[in-house]
């Protein structure tokens, strides 16, 4: 078996406080800064609500799947969902110097992780790939 | 995460403890709103209590922030920790928002 962890949870954000505590063990468990695991469970946090919010438009009931594991290039985490196919370009993030609500999230992941991609193979859903390379 | 309001010599104090994200943001609106519809000013939110935020709480005090401005509100933000403290500088928000160290700083000026 890979050195992986994968979780899945209900895409009801009384479940992503359960989601920053794995990421954050995570983090510790391969070793990373208490900084960057901090980025990291925000991030993971963030491409979570993402899920509930654009890609089952707010429907609690269905599941969002999140796999962790390290390998050869850094940390990575996979974040996967069965929803509505989303167009990265419209999920872009504000310009940081435009103050209203919204549009922070993409920023706060990108923040984060060096590799910040959907991988267009997956037929039904989304299948966001996210790396934080070894430094 | 928990809200408790409180008076101090008239005004408003919002006291928050726990983390601020997607599930408790809505509730954290809802009260803040109830106060800024009723024009409070100043409005002061003690964070001291606060572990973490995401890009939901933070969009909830801007969308607060922005009402106040309609009316002349102030907001007031005192004791962030220093992870949200960070994503406040992040998003650039520590140069609009007023922030302060305590209470006191943020009742004197």
């Amino acid at each position: 078996m890979k050195d992986s962890v994968v979780i899945k949870v209900q895409s009801n954000p009384k479940y992503l406080s359960l989601v920053r505590s794995v990421t954050a063990k995570m983090g510790e468990l391969y070793g990373l800064s208490e900084s960057t695991t901090e980025d990291i469970k925000l991030a993971v946090d963030e491409a979570c609500s993402n899920v509930i919010k654009h890609a089952y438009g707010g429907d609690t009931h269905q599941s969002i799947l999140v796999k962790y594991r390290m390998t050869k290039k850094g940390f990575e985490v996979l974040i996967e969902d069965n929803g509505i196919k989303v167009q990265p370009e419209s999920i872009e993030g504000r310009s940081l110097n435009d103050i209203r609500p919204g549009g922070l999230g993409v920023h706060l992941i990108k923040r984060a992780f060096d590799f910040y991609q959907f991988d267009q193979r997956k037929r039904r859903g989304n299948r966001l790939r996210l790396v934080s390379f070894k430094k | 995460m928990e809200i408790e309001i409180k008076d101090y010599q008239g005004m408003k104090v919002m006291i928050l403890s726990g983390e601020i994200d997607m599930y408790s943001s809505p509730t954290l609106r809802e009260k803040m709103m109830d106060l800024i519809d009723n024009r409070v000013t100043p409005l002061f939110v003690d964070f001291k209590g606060v572990s973490y935020i995401d890009s939901s709480g933070i969009a909830t005090f801007v969308e607060g922030f922005k009402r106040m401005m309609s009316y002349g509100g102030r907001l007031k933000l005192i004791g962030l920790l220093e992870m949200v403290r960070e994503i406040f500088a992040f998003s650039k928000l520590d140069k609009v928002f007023e922030i302060y160290g305590t209470f006191e700083d943020a009742l004197i000026r």
